[in-house]
């Protein structure tokens, strides 16, 4: 059997045009996808059984005795920690945030450690910035800001800039230009008609600079701005005067650097600038499929994108302090429930060590760096394979993923419905 | 949804041409009834004022923009926190406050029906999932055309039938109810940073005008026989001297359908300025007013602003661009290819800004100028104008006189200079006010068809039954008792079942997705239409196939079936 | 001396991303790309090992060249080995320093760790069913 129009739930770009090949209700085929998302669509390994630690050992236990235990844990915690979310999708997403409540949580997502600081500056200046189509159809100059497109998002310029077909555009290779801003000479670096090699911490400066240029203040630009030359710094202001339609793109490298939301925030009114003379967007290259998702899930349903805490019986939000890191540096968590994502990986090492300490619980279809960390595991559904629902890609624009292969593993919705559902009894409001 | 029988309801009932009636209602299984049994649940009204549920035409509660307005804002949510309590969840917001803040919100205020003024079709999965999470009202969803490449190019070729065809394949696709036109060819202009200055400029991408894409919209609307007329948003919104721009536009339309008007125009506060620029701005109300009194193919909302912190929220991005120069505050900017734009910014209006107070007294004016109340409907374009928690307030100005000349009074001194409002004595009456809160909505939207806006047996049973004694109260002098009475009903019914009491909501569900699906010859569906799939495969950045908005995402609907006037045997 | 460590996404380890526990995963995510003259300062060779030292840690990595990089500037893909020399503060932002992290490099003859074995070291238990 042929499914066509899938789309991949590995990054951002949620490229919706993947044809796969399923027989005997397994996928052994996959078309147009790009080697991250073939690599999870062709993947075998995965956790058969809920886990949980008994003596010291993991023991295999049932479904039932794993969400009992689960919603023991965090009943009877005071200060539970709700983390992950971004490999989700919405619907269980707002079981998520209606658990948060029930418990008086603190819910955060993988949002805290990537463009959080995105956010914030978005929260300080705005966001000027548009849906994927529209660069895919307009832009004449696309700058790749402190990301690395294809290592990260490999089809981002196939699909929506560079190589992407265009309504405005004869060539779409030859009369685009694309700008790219790093530390490193990555693979991106060497598509670039203009690589700016920034100094490690630079970003904010070289953003200075061309935000005075623009105002034509370029004479307060010294020689050397941050390891770069005022005259390349100068050719690519040219270039942004010169577009038609330019569209920035950024990632890590500037949200993760010293300065972080102020980065952000300097790039944002550099664009901000650039609209007044020439048409400019700005736009997050967001990382999981689904971590927007969980943002604008959770703002319709409590009034902010991310480190909620519900302790105070309403939905109080105060980033640095509210942030998952933080809180988990201060070892204030003594219970934690972690749902598709993996911060055994990708958390600081003292944050993990907290997390190995309290009683932590991970639903996640695989073994991962966080099952070591838990007490208990249960494996679920993988969606957009095995589940449908929606995701937001990174643009905003939500598109629901399909249900391709049959499963006998519950969903993350079903289960963490049921935890809801015991909490609710275990507190007294069932 | 079991019986009740609500006793002692002073009913205010324009629809049905019931003027304050004591009156017992009936209801069972969501719906007014002649009688029920004496096994009915019964409420007594205690004699209060007791209209149909009200029905915002107009606001912004749901979606990619308003989400965006929560997202940015951080000191909005915490302007308005509500912890968890009984049925209710938390809430956050002021002007722009979660599903569920907006949904006990309105609740509060009797609103039982609201109407999502610009939907973006590419994202219109986003405004019905927050759809799902406004539990206590109806839901109905306004789909944007004003940049839409199948419509325009359509129009350009002067193919009607097939601008109409794009209509009813998009409307249906992605769930919506009407048609709306933001700033039509400006949105799309913006794509490049451009604009149309009005109705007869031509347009970058297209060769065509504002007024051609108006008047084709127009007619493929009504060929398609929807049930609310095109929904429109002027062009050159904000921008002094537009009221010449907005008169126009109001020429330009046709009278073609016997049970509505041929034209919604939206929040014509904003397009009702004279002057040219700020320093001389001043109010045309009176030539639009005029204007509206003489077209009764139009029904206009007011638009209405209030003094206080709000966020604007709006398709009509470059107009937001405009604003965020003057106002040098955060700005967004979200366009959406192949179709419209967006933009978001805070705003703060202010009795000390000549402008604002300007403003303030343009909408009132309309509502007082134009002489037939089912042809200006009351409304803020929440939040643009001002969240929808202050209509209570906007009520009282126009029932009274002596609360319009106490406020006045405190507005920037020059206002008097530039306005009509000190010169104008009427007072709305009570009725009047449940025509441009519920039924000149119901009407408007051509929703009576289905039970929405009056009490009658047949009708859907949405209620609101108001602690206001209308014998007891005169609105001219007691304005406070007023904005009380309209703050908080003493009880809101939905579909049958008390949702609200005494300002908290009692119960979650029951909130229903309204929908037109129109019925199209084969010959005109976009289905399988190859140009139309063809240009759609290769221009938007998701497959065709991703694009309509799936059952799922409709848990309870109601799908409005229309016959169209498309089949070539018409010719 | 000291050098700058930058950790970013990579193709191999997206792609080992549902197999975080495979020896795949553990030679994309313990490989520190380094300058030519960076590692003839140190007088090793590309694919020795170093220790590199945080003020949140030290972890045992294998050296690989690129002149990709500035002297000076070292970078590893996300994951376990580079968290265990990231600190968990934020300056108040949520964010910790996840880029331009002060390191020092020494040439070791320490083995790379497993990820069982890092998660062990701060108190987990390996799944190894």
């Amino acid at each position: 059997m042929i499914i066509e129009d899938v789309p991949c739930p590995f990054c951002g770009c949620l490229c919706d045009d993947i044809t796969l090949t399923i027989k005997n209700n397994r996928i052994v085929g996959v078309e147009n996808c790009c080697v991250l998302g073939n690599a999870k669509y062709l993947s075998k390994q995965r956790l058969k059984h809920p886990i949980m630690r008994k003596e010291g050992k993991w023991v295999e236990v049932s479904f039932d005795e794993a969400i009992e235990e689960t919603a023991r844990i965090l009943s009877g915690a005071t200060r539970p920690l709700l983390y992950g979310w971004s490999g989700t999708y919405n619907e269980a997403q707002v079981t998520a945030v209606h658990l948060a409540e029930e418990l008086g949580a603190l819910i955060d997502s993988t949002t805290s450690v990537c463009h959080n600081p995105s956010i914030l500056a978005i929260q300080e200046v705005g966001h000027p910035g548009c849906t994927l189509g529209q660069v895919k159809n307009r832009a004449d100059l696309v700058i790749y800001w402190g990301c690395n497109p294809i290592e990260a998002h490999p089809r981002h310029l196939s699909r929506y800039t560079t190589y992407a077909d265009g309504y405005f555009f004869e060539n779409t290779v030859s009369d685009r230009k694309v700008v790219v801003v790093d530390v490193r000479e990555s693979e991106t670096a060497k598509i670039a008609d203009e690589f700016i090699q920034v100094k490690p911490g630079g970003d904010y400066l070289i953003l200075s600079a061309l935000r005075a240029m623009v105002r034509g203040r370029g004479d307060v630009v010294p020689a050397t701005v941050a390891g770069v030359k005022k005259e390349q710094l100068q050719r690519v202001v040219d270039l942004c005067q010169k577009a038609r339609y330019g569209a920035v793109f950024f990632g890590l490298g500037v949200s993760m650097t010293r300065g972080k939301y102020k980065n952000i925030r300097n790039a944002i009114e550099l664009v901000s600038e650039l609209n007044r003379k020439t048409k400019f967007t700005i736009s997050a290259m967001r990382g999981h499929y689904n971590v927007y998702g969980f943002n604008e899930v959770l703002t319709w349903m409590a009034g902010y994108p991310f480190a909620v805490d519900f302790s105070r019986g309403i939905a109080f939000y105060n980033p640095g302090e509210t942030t998952v890191i933080d809180v988990l540096a201060r070892k204030e968590p003594d219970a934690c429930l972690v749902v598709a994502s993996d911060p055994g990986a990708h958390f600081p090492k003292t944050c993990i060590e907290h997390m190995a300490a309290i009683p932590t619980i991970q639903i996640d279809p695989c073994v991962n760096p966080t099952t070591a960390l838990c007490q208990v595991q249960i494996p679920v559904a993988i969606t957009g394979i095995e589940v449908a629902g929606t995701a937001y890609r990174m643009d905003g624009v939500p598109i629901r993923m399909k249900k391709v292969v049959e499963t006998e593993f519950p969903t993350d919705k079903q289960i963490l419905d049921r935890i809801c559902e015991r909490v609710r009894e275990l507190n007294g409001n069932g | 949804m079991g019986e009740i029988l609500l006793k002692n309801a002073w009913v205010i009932d324009p629809i049905s041409g019931i003027n304050g009636e004591m009156m017992d209602i009936a209801m069972d299984g969501g719906r007014i009834v002649e009688y029920v049994s004496d096994k009915a649940d019964v409420i007594d009204a205690e004699g209060f004022l007791t209209l149909p549920g009200g029905i915002d035409s107009h606001t912004h509660t749901s979606g990619t923009k308003v989400n965006f307005g929560r997202y940015m804002s951080p000191e909005d949510m915490r302007a308005g926190r509500t912890p968890k309590k009984g049925a209710m969840h938390v809430t956050s917001g002021y002007s722009v406050p979660t599903t569920y803040g907006n949904s006990y919100k309105y609740s509060a205020l009797g609103y039982t029906s609201l109407v999502e003024g610009a939907m973006a079709p590419l994202e219109a999965r986003h405004t019905h999932e927050e759809f799902a999470f406004t539990p206590l009202q109806d839901s109905f969803a306004n789909v944007l055309f004003d940049g839409n490449w199948g419509m325009l190019g359509a129009i350009e070729e002067g193919d009607i039938k097939r601008a109409a065809a794009i209509i009813a394949w998009t409307i249906s696709a992605v769930k919506g109810f009407a048609v709306k036109l933001t700033n039509p060819g400006g949105t799309e202009a913006w794509g490049f940073g451009k604009n149309v200055s009005c109705i007869n400029q031509t347009m970058p991408r297209f060769d065509i005008t504002p007024t051609e894409i108006i008047r084709s919209a127009i007619e493929a609307n009504e060929l398609l026989h929807l049930p609310h007329s095109v929904h429109l948003h002027c062009n050159n919104l904000g921008t002094p001297g537009n009221y010449t721009c907005t008169l126009g536009t109001f020429d330009i339309v046709p009278d073609l359908n016997d049970t509505r008007q041929t034209l919604y125009a939206t929040h014509v506060q904003f397009h009702s300025y004279g002057g040219s620029g700020w320093s001389d701005f001043c109010s045309k109300s009176e030539p639009i007013a005029q204007k509206v009194n003489m077209r009764p193919q139009i029904v206009i909302d007011m638009g209405q602003v209030m003094f206080g912190r709000t966020t604007t929220m709006t398709a009509d991005g470059p107009m937001e661009f405009n604003l965020y120069r003057l106002h040098h505050d955060k700005w967004s900017n979200h366009d959406v290819e192949l179709e419209t734009g967006s933009g978001i910014i805070p705003v703060n209006y202010r009795k000390k800004n000549l402008v604002n107070s300007i403003m303030w007294a343009i909408g009132l004016e309309l509502a007082l100028l134009v002489e037939n109340p089912w042809q200006c409907l009351l409304a803020t374009d929440n939040p643009n104008g001002a969240p929808f928690v202050k209509y209570p307030e906007v009520i009282a100005l126009l029932m009274s006189k002596k609360y319009r000349d106490a406020e006045f009074a405190t507005v920037h001194q020059d206002t008097g200079k530039r306005v009509p409002l000190p010169a104008i004595d009427r007072e709305l009456t009570w009725h009047d006010i449940a025509v441009m809160t519920r039924a000149g909505q119901a009407r408007a939207l051509g929703i009576t068809g289905v039970g929405k806006g009056y009490l009658l047996p047949g009708a859907e049973a949405d209620i609101a039954v108001y602690p206001i004694r209308v014998d007891d109260i005169d609105p001219a002098q007691q304005y406070e008792e007023v904005i009380k009475g309209f703050s908080q009903t003493e009880y809101t019914i939905k579909r049958g079942r008390v949702v609200s009491r005494r300002g908290d909501a009692l119960v979650h569900g029951e909130n229903t997705t309204f929908w037109v699906k129109p019925n199209v010859p084969s010959e005109y569906d976009m289905t399988h239409d190859e140009r139309f799939k063809e240009h759609f495969e290769r221009y938007y950045s998701i497959r065709m196939s991703n694009y309509p908005v799936q059952e799922e995402y409709l848990h309870r609907n109601y799908c409005i079936r229309t016959e169209t006037d498309l089949s070539t045997t018409h010719d | 001396m000291t050098y700058t460590l930058n950790s970013g996404r990579v193709i191999p380890q997206g792609a080992f991303v549902e197999h975080k526990i495979s020896q795949g995963y553990r030679e994309a995510t313990s490989v520190l790309f380094i300058h030519p003259m960076d590692l003839f300062q140190l007088g090793i060779e590309s694919g020795d090992k170093v220790r590199v030292t945080s003020a949140a840690g030290s972890v045992v990595l294998r050296t690989e060249e690129t002149e990709t990089l500035r002297e000076g500037c070292v970078f590893i893909a996300l994951g376990p080995y580079a968290n265990a020399i990231t600190g968990g503060y934020s300056h108040g932002t949520g964010m910790p320093d996840y880029k331009a992290i002060p390191v020092e490099i020494e040439p070791t003859d320490d083995p790379v760790m497993t990820v069982w074995d890092l998660m062990e070291e701060i108190g987990g238990l390996r799944y190894d069913n």
